[in-house]
């Protein structure tokens, strides 16, 4: 019993310990290595990947971290062909992406509408996918992807699909000790294409984006519709998805299937839900007269 | 912490704390002019650096992550006091009023030029796209950025 004791103590006394020499930046180099210091910080520690939405949590003190994980040094940015799968680390920035081979069209021209090169530098992969709207467009086109997402944690490896990942606003299916560490595409339909609507043409934030990909124009066997910028996270709008399947796509279903888009909408501040609705309408129909045209 | 870096070429060693941003320490603790404050959230630019050959907003950055790395401010792009040659175009453009927006205005025309030294119009204006000038209009701008490209 008192051996106990001293080691639950010593265990204690430890983990204080190194908690008060890490009590900092800490960058490590290699997944296993932020995995324990993830085990270890859970949700106390900041984790960091481009920092463009993180970092000014802190600064704006909206959190206090006990300890910042920089997941700038793991190796984790790269695109890689797995058999019929894309894999793309977590870190991969959107200038990254755009560089790439093999990338669904959706997902390049979600990373090419990021503005600006010094943010197509830095914003990652992983970290957009936990970024509420304005944020969120390489989100979006993952999602009418049926993207996978791969978390790990040093008890293992888990598989998300992203369709399963959000639980409501900042709110995610990951657990306190994991890290996502990359994203699985299967095998990309045919055709796929992302719009968004931003207050500027070059610049300002997205006000609302449609990401729509899909196997066939004639006779639609799998579709994906996803929805930006209404809601906190991008969501599917399984609806329109429902009444598109098996069906060619012509002028008439373009029209009665835009109606069904928008599922629902929040008040952003910037614009009126009633407007955002009719975005996610008209980028609906834009994609889809795109995607028949060239029939 | 005690964290070194190569700060325009010459190495400097600063204490600083975990969440103390580049922007703070360059600006507040290295009393640099090169790198400038605007919104300290992403949006406008003027804070613009590179950190060994990649864009960043030190405001967006951790100043502990720059350690042992090679931070370059629109200053270290002169070589003995003389403007580089994109920086004259921006000179004889007219680029630059107040200048506020010019040190990132110039690193992410370096950036967008060293990868891609003759991009279209287009690709300019996207590059760009995250830095605010309030004087300008932007079109001596990118008219500098077109001449300074390889054409
Ligand atoms: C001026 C400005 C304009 C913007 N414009 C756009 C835009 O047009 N489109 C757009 O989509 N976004 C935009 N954003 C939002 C943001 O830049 C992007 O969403 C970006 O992709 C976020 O990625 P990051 O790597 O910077 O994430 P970070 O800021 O590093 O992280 C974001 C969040 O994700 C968590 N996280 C990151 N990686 C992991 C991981 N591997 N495991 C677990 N948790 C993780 C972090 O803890 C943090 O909570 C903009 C931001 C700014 C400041
Ligand atoms: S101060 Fe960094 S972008 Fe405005
Ligand atoms: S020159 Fe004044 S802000 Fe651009």
């Amino acid at each position: 019993m008192k051996n106990m004791i001293t080691l639950i103590l010593v265990f204690f006394g430890l983990v204080t310990a190194l908690k008060e020499i890490n009590e900092s930046f800490l960058m490590p180099e290699s997944v296993n290595k932020a995995l324990q210091l993830k085990k270890l910080y859970r949700d106390s520690a900041l984790v960091v990947s481009g920092g463009t939405a993180s970092v000014q949590l802190v600064t704006k003190m909206l959190i206090s971290p006990a300890a910042i994980i920089s997941l700038e040094n793991l190796p984790l940015n790269y695109v890689k062909k797995k058999g019929n799968m894309i894999e793309i680390g977590a870190t991969t920035t959107a200038a990254e992406i755009l560089e790439s081979d093999g990338v669904p069209n959706c997902l390049l021209e979600a990373a090419k509408g990021i503005h600006g090169l010094a943010l197509k530098q830095n914003a990652t992969i992983g970290g957009n996918i936990f970024t509420p709207a304005p944020g969120g467009d390489m989100a979006t086109a993952l999602l009418s992807l049926d993207a996978q997402l791969i978390m790990s944690s040093s008890r293992g490896r888990r598989i998300v699909p992203l369709t399963k990942f959000y639980k409501g606003p900042l709110t995610y299916n990951i657990r306190s000790d994991e890290l996502l560490i990359a994203i699985r595409i299967g095998k990309p339909p045919k055709h796929s294409m992302f719009m968004k609507q931003s207050i500027y043409k070059y610049g300002g934030q997205t006000l609302a984006s449609v990401s729509v990909a899909l196997d066939s124009v004639d006779k639609v066997k799998r579709v994906g519709v996803a929805v930006g910028g209404l809601t906190p996270h991008p969501y599917r709008a399984s609806r329109v998805e429902k009444m598109l399947l098996g069906q060619k796509i012509s002028e008439e279903l373009i029209e009665t299937t835009a109606q069904n888009v928008a599922e629902e909408a929040s008040d952003t501040g910037l614009v009126s839900r009633e407007y955002l609705r009719h975005l996610a309408g008209v980028l609906y129909k834009r994609i889809l007269t795109r995607l028949t045209s060239s029939r | 912490m005690m964290i070194r870096f190569y700060l325009d070429g010459q190495l400097v060693e600063v204490d600083v704390k975990p969440t103390d941003t580049l922007l703070k320490v360059l600006v507040d603790k290295l009393g640099l002019t090169s790198v400038h404050y605007g919104c300290g959230e992403g949006s406008c630019g003027a804070c613009m650096v590179l950190v060994d050959d990649k864009l960043r907003y030190s405001c967006l950055t951790f100043a502990a992550s720059v350690n042992d790395k090679k931070v370059t401010t629109v200053a270290g792009l002169l070589s003995d006091h003389e403007l580089s040659p994109l920086q004259k175009k921006f000179v004889e453009n007219n680029a630059a009023q107040c200048g506020y927006c010019t040190p990132g205005m110039v690193l992410v025309a370096k950036a967008l030029l060293d990868k891609n030294p003759s991009p279209s119009d287009e690709e300019i204006f996207d590059a760009l796209a995250g830095n605010l000038c309030r004087c300008t209009g932007y079109v001596p701008i990118v008219k500098a950025v077109k001449s300074a490209a390889r054409r």
